[in-house]
Formats: structure tokens, C-alpha cells, sequence
């Protein structure tokens, strides 16, 4: 098999502190992470990382192809990836919706694509600009079972980062991997580290094809019979099973969370993605005023950490739920909190498609531990 | 290769014979398609570069048909499989194979674009006129008065339209390096030379290529033998005319043997 | 420093690197002469980021006293997507009386943009000022910066705007006065400012190690939350 023009060399030396946008974020991360090409379709929020993806293409000998929507931009991807590429896409709302056509494929033949999702408003085209309502599609879209890996990320440094990893945990695991972003974090600017992976001690997972690989067939190598249709329930219910089951084996070494000051806590509040940036300002501050109050942060909202999750309320009175979205992350919080302290009071601050500030939170906290509920 | 086609139930040397006798019911044209294809492809010695994607449809049921790297995407999908596989590794040779409904309906901005794109790929489409796979349904290529169970009283051009023309707007919207025909599973070994040519014209990098290929469906069609033969050479051919419609001039050389004989089918 | 020290009409049109800090620039430029008394006239001209970068800020630039060609929200409902919506009274900015501050946005087509602005490049007072950060990675290099600044075509001045948001220091800087002073040595193009925030004014004295002014400005993008 031929290999791509990539140029030696990471196209990040060593580490360096840089200041930009997310989406520039990601696709640096990309570039860093080795990956060898980009399928995509424009739509806002995410349309510079094509562009700064694009500008960077005949630099570092990587490759682009636009394409007519994104369920071409999808399956495109898959093309790439079963050619044994680090292959990626990038997308949003209504792009998303789409997406999940291919990306039910990916999960159906175990396929590691990597896909940003850069969150818009919703439902239907809404605005360009922000939300969390992706949460529900980018966990479980598609007619499966969400045997998917999302990341959410809450910062620039997170997208740089869990862009590389995205790329490892879908070559590792072979589920499809998601950088989970919004249109926040895509355009918002800020400084962060960007490096080589080899200069962290990072490996990159290799890669390699599902199909053309190296010699004659009948002669050192069976030809790759790759489908995704069955004929009989019981064939689908084996490879389901077999599915199923590695991903709940896997699942302990893939969930990451972060929480903070939950042990003693009343008020544990619960958020993700850039909403976390503003719970966990407030929390700070009310801790440091000796307020019983902390945090929980899933960081993988699939799988989710649910024994974490439980640990982390034992002992709390009550929570409080905090999203850009009307009850996404809520469901997720309910589902896992069952078979733990699953009768908690849980308060909420439910804003679709709009920001969340930390003076928000810190209101709410404030309210319920007065006694006056959200 | 005249006396190749005759020497029944030889098979080519690509196909998977595990598979066989294939699944396509008796009378289809998917394997003389597929005997076509694979006598091309044993011609060119390129097995082992192939990737043959098959799309859903009845098509699907090719996915173990021939002992190459095959991949089953989805509805209309094979195409950006096959195109980002392509882009990705422009080594290996990959075939978009498909019915009418996935070329012309839910995949025909894949077609549109990869065809404008001018993607090295070679795409195949079979017209049997009708959904097969789902019962028999009204496809982008019934023809006008056509009866199907989505249009129980004939295709009305009226309300439905008229059948597209694949070829003819795939040639329409190309230029230079395409290589466009409709060939017919009625003359064997014409189309296994637009296949040829068409995979030639993969191979040589010069350009997109793609063959639509008038097919038989008695099953769908309720017809006996007589019936399907008068309707894929009659019926069909007075709307899909058979020919090339698009050559790149270094791809002008005739890849059949002067003097063979057509029409004499399988 | 007084109004005798600025030219009759100032007009001047920031364009450089996504998120350089053009429109940061650019607004504050647009205060400092609006504090003068002087008429001024601000306009966002970013085709490929458009609505997005001086929108939030209209009213508190209005409420200043300047006038401000941008798009309201309410304007743009049903204009679809980012959409490159030009504000039809931009192509007139020039033909405004007093100053006129142009916010360019990043893209391919560099100073172009100005084709789409009536009278731009008859234009006598126009400078066209590239704002260059070199903490981005784009533009981290002398090589890159004059490869970056023959691309945008015309440009008559170079601002080191180099700064990692909240975590800067005088160091990145001050690496950012050399190299973009060394780019300007390429280009024969010259370096017209360094710009640094008010937080680090008191290590910067009104000209920088290399004698460039010094402008001193306050960041009010963080408002238009990205």
C-alpha cells in the first residue's frame, strides 16, 4: 500500500504556548496527532477547522476533500479510515443530524472514525451560535445502542487535547470517538499549550487497513468481507452481544470525570462542557466562603461515569443540574444515578442554546442553600 | 475470449466460489453483471488492488460475491465510501456498485458530485427499472405506464415524471477524462468492454467512469423468460439507448475482439 | 496626546490573522478618537466572520458617540447561516465624513475586501494596517509574517498585537517587537505600533524597545463572549 505524502516531522516541535480560536485548537491538534486527512461540509460553528486544516494541507503533505453534504463528508471518512488513515470530520446541528446515518455505520463494523461536533443551537437550523442540545444525538443517535465514546470538552486546552486523544481511543477501542464542543468554545480565543504528542510521552496509536492491504490474495491474505446487514435476528444478536459486551469491558478505561469538593458537600452541582467552566467558578468561590458546595464534571458523556457519579452525591442533599439544553445531561445524571441515591432532589438551571454564567450558579447555590430552591 | 464466454459455468477467476451458486434469483442480471465485472477484472490481473463496494438494494447481496476486499455501505452510500477510500489511497481500485434506486434517487447527489468532482473511481449501476430488495416499488427508472406497487396504475409521467436518464446527465455535466456508458446484460461482451474501459479509465488516472447497465428483474417483473428478454430489448431500450456516450480519446481503442459475436448472451 | 498629533481625517483599516486582535484594535482606536471630539465612524467589514465580532459591542460604541456600520441581531434573522451579508451602508463608509475605522476580517481575499468599499483605494488618507500576533502559530515566524503580509496585498503598516490573552507577559511581547520589526525590514513596510493591554502598560513607556509607539489598549472583545 502506498502511503501518503505526510512530511516527517510533527508539525508542533517540541510544545509551545500559542493563543487562538477552538476550532484552530482542533485542527492543530489534528495536524499534531498525525491525522491524514479531512472529509468535510461547511456549517457554522465549525467551518475553521476546515479552513485552518485547509491552509495547512500542502505544508505538512495531509489531504482535504469537501464534500457534497454531510452524509457524503461521513462516509467519506469511513472510506478513509478503512484505507487505514487517521481520518476525521467536523460538524453541527443540522450537519449532525445527518451524520448519524454514516456514523451508525461506523458503530455497526467497529470503524474508528474520529468526528468534532461544535454544538449549535437546535432544534432544526436555530442559530449558529451555541448550545448543548447535541448531547442526546452525539450519545445515541442512530438506530443502535450509542456504542460511542464522547469527549466534552470545556476548553481550549481540552480540545487540543482530547483531539489527539480522540484519534488514539478510536484506533485503540474501535468505537466511533467524538470531540464533543460548542460554538463557544470554537470561536472563543485563548491561550493554550499546543505540542507534539511525542514530547508529552505520548504514543499514537497505530493504525491500519481494512482493506488493500499488501499482497495477493489466496497467497498470505483472505480478501476483507466487510457488511453491516444481516439476514437473521440471531446473527445480528451475536455481533451485538460480542459489541455490547467489549464496550462494558472497556468502559472503566475509558471514563474520565472530574469533581471537586464533594465530600462534605450539600449541593453538588452537576455540568459539562463550557456550562462546567462557569459551575465550577462559582463553586470555587462558594467553597472558599465555606459553603458545603462542590462539583461534579463528567468529562466521557458516553460512557458515562456512573460509579463516579454515585460516589461523588453519596453524601450530598441535593443537586443541581446545569445545562444549555432542556434536560440532556439531566437524563444522563437520572439514568446513572439509579441503583445509587437515586431520590435526590435535583434542582436545575435548563437554558437551551444559551450560555450559563458562573454569577448564575452561584445565585441558584446560594437560593438552595437559603432554603429557597432554584 | 469468445470461447471464455462460452465455456459454461466457468467462472472467473475474482469470484468467490464458496458463494456459489450466488443469491440473486434465477433470472436476475445482477450475475451476468457481476460475470462481466469479473471476467474484466481477471483480464486486467488486478484482483488483489480491488475494492468493490455494494450499496443496499439487492446489490447487498454481492458483498461476499467475489474473493475481493468488499465493503457493504449503506442506501446510496457506497459511492462516498468508495470515494473516500480513494482519496485516501489512490493505489487501490474501487468499484461503486449499485441499483438504480441508490445511484438515482437517495444517492444521486454522491453520483452528481463525484461525477463533477471527476473522482478516480468507477461506479456501476444496475436499471431493472423498479425497487427489487423492498418489493417492487416505483424506482427513478420506470417506465412511463410501468406498473408498480407504488404506482399500481402505471408510472403517469404527469404525476411522476419520466425515468432518468443517468448516463446521459452524468456525460452532460463531465468533461474531459470521463468515460460514460450504458451497456445491457443482453450483450455480454460489449459490456464487459465498457467495464474494462471504464476500470482502464480508473486505473490510468485519466478520470471518473460510469457504466449504467440495463438488468432483468422477472421476479418483480412477473415475467417468464420470453417476456423479460422482449422487455430488457424492447421495452427498455426505447427509452435507455445503448451505447457509450462519453470516451476519452486514449481510451478510443476497442477492448472487444473484432468479429465477436453479440447478442448471444449467456 | 492631543488632537494636533493626528492627521485631519484618520482613516485606517485593520486586517491580519483570525483572532489577531483587528477588531480589538480597531475599537479601541475608534475611542481613543471619539474622546478627541473627533466624528468617527467604525465598520466591520469580517465577510467571513461577520455580525459576530462588533455586533455584541454596537450599542456601548453608539453610546460612546460613534456611529457604527454593523449588523443588529434582529437584522439578521432570516439571513441565513454566517452568511457573507454585507451591510449595504459599508460600502459607503468612506464616502462619510471625519474618521473611519474599517474592522477587516481574516480570509483569503486579504485587503480585497476593499474592492466592495466605494472610492477605497482612490482614497487619500486609507492606511492599511496589519495587525500580527506571533503567538500564533501562523504567524510565529519571520518567514511566515512577510509571507502572510504579501498575501493580504496592500498594506502600509505592521502593529505587533503579540499577546497569549490572559497569560501574557512583557516577554512574548517584546519576541514580538523583534520579529515583526525584522519582518518589516523585509518588507519595507513600517512597524506604525506595538499594542499592549492595560495590565502591562507600566512595563511599557510610550515607545518600545525598538522605538515603535506604544498603544495602550483595553479589551472589551471578551464582552462579545468569543
Amino acid at each position: 500500500m502506498s502511503e501518503t505524502s505526510v512530511k516527517p516531522g510533527c508539525p508542533v516541535a517540541g510544545e509551545r504556548k500559542v493563543f487562538m480560536t477552538g476550532n484552530e485548537a482542533v485542527c492543530w491538534a489534528a495536524l499534531a496527532a498525525g491525522a491524514e486527512i479531512m472529509y468535510g461540509y461547511p456549517i457554522t460553528p465549525q467551518n475553521e477547522i476546515m479552513h485552518y486544516w485547509t491552509r495547512n494541507v500542502p505544508k505538512f503533505g495531509r489531504r482535504f476533500l469537501q464534500t457534497e453534504d454531510e452524509l457524503s463528508a461521513g462516509f467519506t471518512t469511513i472510506g478513509g479510515v478503512l484505507a487505514g488513515r487517521r481520518a476525521f470530520t467536523a460538524t453541527a446541528g443540522p450537519g449532525n443530524v445527518l451524520m448519524q446515518e454514516p456514523l451508525s455505520m461506523a458503530e455497526a463494523m467497529r470503524i474508528p472514525v474520529v468526528v468534532v461536533i461544535q454544538q449549535r443551537g437546535g432544534p432544526s437550523t436555530a442559530t449558529v451560535i451555541y448550545s448543548q442540545q447535541e448531547v442526546t444525538l452525539t450519545c445515541f443517535g442512530g438506530n443502535g445502542e450509542g456504542l460511542r465514546i464522547v469527549y466534552s470538552t470545556s476548553s481550549l486546552q481540552d480540545l487540543y487535547d482530547y483531539t489527539i486523544k480522540a484519534f488514539n481511543t478510536a484506533w485503540k477501542y474501535r468505537f466511533p470517538t467524538f470531540v464533543l464542543g460548542d460554538g463557544y468554545q470554537a470561536k472563543m480565543r485563548e491561550s493554550l499549550n499546543i505540542y507534539d504528542p511525542a514530547a508529552r510521552g505520548i504514543d499514537m496509536v497505530p493504525t491500519e487497513p481494512f482493506v488493500g492491504k499488501p499482497g495477493k490474495i489466496g497467497e498470505g491474505r483472505e480478501a476483507a468481507h466487510l457488511r453491516n446487514a444481516y439476514s437473521v435476528e440471531e446473527e445480528l444478536e451475536v455481533a451485538m452481544a460480542r459489541d455490547t459486551s467489549e464496550y462494558e469491558r472497556v468502559t472503566p478505561e475509558i471514563i474520565e470525570y472530574d469533581s471537586y469538593n464533594t465530600e462534605g458537600a450539600d449541593i453538588v452541582v452537576i455540568a459539562h462542557g463550557i456550562v462546567f467552566r462557569s459551575a465550577a467558578m462559582a463553586v470555587r468561590e462558594l467553597a472558599g466562603q465555606g459553603k458545603k458546595v462542590g462539583y461534579f464534571r463528567p468529562i466521557t458523556l458516553r460512557p458515562f461515569p456512573r460509579e463516579q457519579l454515585q460516589q461523588a452525591v453519596a453524601r450530598a442533599k441535593m443537586l443541581l443540574v446545569a445545562e444549555s439544553a432542556y434536560g440532556q445531561l439531566l437524563k444522563l445524571v437520572k439514568e446513572n444515578l439509579y441503583g445509587g441515591p437515586c431520590n435526590l432532589p435535583i434542582k436545575t438551571i435548563l437554558r437551551p442554546g444559551v450560555g450559563i454564567t458562573p454569577e448564575e450558579v452561584t445565585e441558584a447555590c446560594n437560593a438552595l442553600l437559603d432554603g429557597k430552591g432554584a | 475470449m469468445a470461447v471464455e464466454m462460452e465455456l459454461q459455468p466457468k467462472m472467473p477467476k475474482c469470484w468467490n466460489l464458496a458463494t456459489k451458486p450466488h443469491k440473486f434469483c434465477p433470472g436476475c442480471g445482477h450475475g451476468l453483471i457481476l460475470k462481466a465485472l469479473g471476467q474484466a477484472i481477471d483480464d486486467l490481473g488486478i484482483q488483489d488492488r480491488v475494492v468493490f463496494g455494494c450499496d443496499i438494494g439487492c446489490s447487498l447481496l454481492a458483498w461476499d460475491f467475489f474473493n475481493m476486499d468488499t465493503v457493504q455501505a449503506h442506501h446510496g452510500r457506497a459511492t462516498p465510501v468508495m470515494v473516500g477510500l480513494k482519496r485516501a489511497n489512490p493505489e487501490l481500485i474501487v468499484i461503486a456498485y449499485m441499483g438504480d434506486g441508490g445511484g438515482y434517487a437517495i444517492g444521486s447527489q454522491h453520483l452528481v458530485n463525484a461525477a463533477n468532482r471527476n473522482d478516480k473511481i468507477t461506479m456501476i449501476l444496475a436499471n431493472n427499472t423498479n425497487y427489487a430488495m423492498t418489493g417492487g416499488q416505483m424506482a427513478p427508472t420506470t417506465m412511463p405506464g410501468q406498473k408498480t406497487e407504488t404506482t399500481p396504475y402505471g408510472r403517469d409521467v404527469k404525476e411522476d415524471g419520466y425515468p432518468m436518464l443517468g448516463p446521459e446527465m452524468v456525460a452532460a455535466i463531465t468533461h474531459e477524462g470521463t468515460y460514460v456508458a450504458r451497456g445491457t446484460v443482453s450483450k455480454l461482451l460489449t459490456l464487459k468492454s465498457y467495464l474494462k474501459k471504464a476500470l482502464e479509465n480508473q486505473i490510468s488516472g485519466r478520470g471518473f467512469s460510469f457504466v449504467e447497465v440495463l438488468s432483468t428483474c422477472p421476479t418483480n417483473w412477473r415475467t417468464n423468460a420470453e417476456q423479460t428478454w422482449a422487455f430488457l430489448e424492447q421495452t427498455m431500450q426505447e427509452f435507455f439507448p445503448v451505447g457509450e456516450l462519453k470516451v476519452p480519446p486514449e481510451a478510443a481503442a476497442p477492448t472487444a475482439p473484432p468479429g465477436a459475436v453479440e447478442g448471444e448472451g449467456e | 496626546m492631543s488632537s494636533a498629533q493626528y492627521p485631519p481625517r484618520v482613516v485606517e483599516a485593520y486586517i491580519g490573522e483570525y483572532a489577531s486582535g483587528k477588531s480589538e484594535i480597531a475599537v479601541n482606536r475608534a475611542l481613543e478618537l471619539v474622546r478627541l471630539g473627533r466624528p468617527v465612524t467604525i465598520v466591520d467589514l469580517d465577510l467571513v466572520e461577520p455580525c459576530y465580532t462588533l455586533r455584541p459591542l454596537k450599542k456601548e460604541l453608539e453610546q460612546a458617540g460613534m456611529t457604527v456600520l454593523a449588523w443588529e441581531t434582529a437584522e439578521l434573522i432570516g439571513l441565513g447561516e454566517t452568511g457573507n451579508v454585507l451591510k449595504p451602508s459599508t460600502r459607503f463608509c468612506l464616502l462619510r465624513p471625519g474618521d473611519v475605522i474599517v474592522d477587516i476580517g481574516y480570509g483569503i481575499s486579504g485587503a480585497r475586501v476593499l474592492n466592495l468599499v466605494e472610492n477605497a483605494w482612490e482614497d487619500p488618507d486609507l492606511k492599511i494596517y496589519a495587525v500580527i500576533n506571533v503567538a500564533r502559530p501562523m504567524t510565529a515566524t519571520v518567514d511566515q509574517i512577510v509571507d502572510h503580509v504579501r498575501d493580504i496585498g496592500r498594506v502600509d503598516g505592521l502593529i505587533n498585537n503579540s499577546h497569549l490573552g490572559d497569560e501574557t507577559g512583557v516577554a512574548i511581547v517584546e519576541e514580538g517587537v523583534r520579529t515583526v520589526a525584522a519582518a518589516s525590514r523585509i518588507l519595507d513596510i513600517p512597524v506604525v505600533a506595538t499594542v499592549v493591554a492595560e495590565s502591562l502598560a507600566a512595563s511599557f513607556g510610550t515607545n518600545d524597545l525598538y522605538g515603535h509607539p506604544v498603544r495602550v489598549i483595553r479589551r472589551y472583545m471578551p464582552k462579545a463572549f468569543w
